[in-house]
């Protein structure tokens, strides 16, 4: 360890600090995961908060306030905290969100208690417990190191070696059962894995955030792929970068490490879920207005197309009454068709270019489609799975089995 | 009863019944799903677990592939103990128990149905793949292959689940509500796909609701309402007065004898 902390060009300080946040961001972000995507992540924040009367009972007990002392405790504790959310659950007949509520705030509510408790008695021998509230990155020993990183590396290989079981399990836990798993095994797996996370991190995180650091990074690594084996090294990325940018700045600006590192993961994962492509909250807006300003334009065209069918080239005034629409959408649309080029302007009065009636065909093509494919698309045995685009349907069906369908709705519904 | 039933089925009855449930008792909390239940599903056939909501449908299926433990009885899959012969059944659960924007993609959840055989920490082989993939194009899901398995819609997704299945090679395969929330067409086409999977020798065992597909589609029909109430081929066991039994005042008769299903 200490080979490894003189290759970093930082202080020493800096060095174990980055260290350790690197253990605890890979840890919690790979481990999280199999809290996130069973929708159990709440269970990780009761199960950070029941860290809290874990590390003072392990004071009280040992008198010791090593962090791997304490953090033994906040395991035991941790474990304890789990099983009753699930006692609770199961016999109380009471949902998921509420159990875990329940046992959150009352194993919070009694580390704090516990806290106020030894503070009072002898203040100066709990000074430093205070700090797993709101985590503290500075004061990580290297022997504090050794002891995290091998708890990271074992519960790693634990994932690597039984990462079919915990994929099915995760996915689909009736098949996963009837194939013979052991499926409460796996979710007890689970669960101590998520507390071997927490052991890790909420030193450095504290209590009250901890579960930022599981939830974070398999929500930023979620909305960047979608397969779970890349998931995870995502998510311990993600993790790692998180976790030691945060505790660098934290120690050198004297804030609590947990706020710190938790805004930068807020960050990150904002960022995420905004911008990542495909899934991104922009990219599906993006989709959705121009979705919609192609389902304005047509529509505009095809009224259009039934004004001229009817009469002379209509004003717009006469095209507004006539097509029913919002004027600003409708001189939006008109704009827009105006730059396709397939208006023709002749005075005040539209009519259509050449493109334009082109353009018109293709719809109104496309329209009849359609319905040929509502009322007769079941005749029509199709080459595979795929189902095809109602907009486009010439595209998805080829011109063979498009042709036949026509056939079927020109020729009638007769056999 | 097994006898009786075997000795109808005529050749097929040499072959151990694909399963044999008896006096099965299973409950959720208090009240009992399942109440000494007995059923026989010959070998081969193209089975249909029929009954209003509630009768115990999934939970018969459940226990059948020991996902639950039932208070008394047994079941018999080809003669064994159920549990003994997890290796013999194919499960296909409800599609809405599984989180659909789960990170796999179609590819990912067929192999799964390799997992068992090849073992869970090996690699999968060449026979494994080649399993995966021939599953895929029985399904028609090749071309989807690479995809995640959000972007599907309900019939694709209940497609993947039947390749993963089909990927476990075994000889029953037992589905939960499979044209649960499907369009027609989608319905008819893997309709025709489990007859299929029935023509390669396959015991295909469905959990259903729709008594007119049963009629035209299944050959041997368990008429369930937390007891048996019939069991047998689709068109004795399926008589209006089994069906005015499991389904009470909600199944009329029509003046032509035909019952008419309503619900």
């Amino acid at each position: 360890m200490d080979r490894l902390i003189e290759l970093i060009p930082l202080s020493y300080t800096d060095s174990v600090v980055l260290i350790g946040a690197v253990i605890l961001g890979v840890a919690a972000g790979v481990l999280g995961a199999f809290a996130v995507l069973r929708q159990r992540s709440l269970v990780g924040d009761a199960l950070s908060h029941a860290a809290l009367p874990g590390v003072c009972v392990a004071f009280i007990a040992t008198g010791a306030k090593d962090a791997v002392t304490l953090a033994v405790g906040a395991a035991v504790v941790g474990v304890i905290a789990a099983g009753l959310i699930l006692v609770i659950e199961r016999t109380g007949r009471i949902r998921p969100d509420a159990a875990i509520g329940v046992v959150l705030t009352g194993f919070f509510s009694l580390g704090i208690v516990m806290l106020t408790f030894l503070g009072n008695f002898n203040n100066s021998s709990q000074a430093g417990l205070d700090t797993y509230l709101f985590g503290q990155a500075a004061g990580l020993l290297v022997s504090d190191l050794t002891v995290m990183g091998l708890l990271c590396a074992a519960s790693l290989g634990l994932v690597a070696v039984a990462f079919r079981p915990l994929k099915v399990a995760l996915f689909d836990l009736s098949f996963a059962g009837s194939v013979g798993l052991p499926v409460r095994l796996l979710e007890l797996a689970m669960t101590a894995m998520l507390v071997i996370a927490i052991v890790i991190g909420v030193r450095t995180v504290g209590a009250i955030l901890m579960v930022a650091m599981l939830i974070v990074p398999t929500v930023t690594a979620r909305q960047l792929t979608s397969r779970l084996s890349t998931l995870l090294v995502v998510a311990g990325i993600a993790g790692a970068v998180v976790g030691s940018a945060g505790s660098l700045i934290s120690t050198g600006a004297g804030i609590p490490t947990g706020p710190v590192i938790v805004l930068v993961g807020f960050v990150v994962a904002m960022s995420a879920i905004l911008l990542a492509p495909g899934r991104g909250v922009v990219w599906k807006a993006h989709r959705v207005t121009s979705e919609r300003r192609r389902a304005l334009n047509e529509g505009v065209l095809i009224d259009l197309e039934t004004a001229l069918q009817s009469g002379p080239p209509p004003t717009v005034g006469q095209l507004a009454s006539l097509s029913g629409r919002p004027p600003a959408g409708l001189r939006r649309a008109l704009r827009n068709l105006d730059r396709a080029g397939v208006l023709r302007r002749d005075g005040d009065r539209i009519a259509l270019s050449a493109t334009g009636t082109a353009a018109v065909q293709t719809l109104l093509d496309r329209r009849e489609l359609w319905s040929a494919w509502l009322e007769n698309g079941w005749r029509i045995e199709l080459p595979d799975a795929g189902e095809p685009d109602p907009r486009d349907l010439r595209a998805s069906l080829g011109d063979d089995l498009t042709d036949e369908l026509l056939a079927f709705s020109r020729g009638g519904p007769g056999e | 009863m097994s006898d009786a039933a075997l000795d109808r089925l005529g050749g097929v009855g040499a072959a151990a019944p694909a399963l044999e449930i008896r006096r099965l008792t299973a409950s959720y909390s208090s009240s009992p799903a399942l109440w000494d239940v007995d059923a026989l599903i010959p070998s081969g056939t193209l089975a249909a677990i029929v009954g209003p909501n509630g009768a115990g449908k999934s939970t018969l299926l459940k226990a059948a592939v020991g996902l639950i433990q039932p208070d008394a009885g047994h079941v018999l899959i080809e003669g064994r103990p159920a549990r003994e012969a997890l290796d013999r059944v194919a499960y296909v659960p409800q599609r809405d128990e599984v989180d659909w924007d789960f990170p796999v993609t179609v590819r990912e959840v067929v192999e799964m149905g390799r997992y068992r055989s090849a073992g869970w920490i090996s690699r999968l082989r060449k026979a494994d793949h080649l399993h995966v993939e021939q599953a895929l194009a029985k399904v028609r899901m090749t071309s989807f292959a690479g995809r995640q398995i959000g972007e599907l819609s309900g019939g694709q997704r209940q497609r993947v689940f039947i390749a993963r299945a089909l990927a476990q090679d075994a000889p029953v395969m037992m589905l939960d509500e499979p044209f649960s929330g499907v369009d027609v067409r989608t319905e008819a086409s893997l309709l025709g796909l489990l007859s299929e999977i029935r023509r390669t020798g396959r015991t295909v065992i469905v959990v259903h609701h729709d008594i007119g597909t049963v009629r035209s589609h299944f050959d041997w029909a368990l008429l369930l309402n937390v007891r048996t109430i019939a069991c047998g081929p689709v068109q004795e066991s399926l008589s209006p007065e089994a069906l005015r039994r499991a389904y009470g005042g909600l199944a009329g008769e029509e003046g032509n004898g035909e019952v008419v299903w309503i619900g």
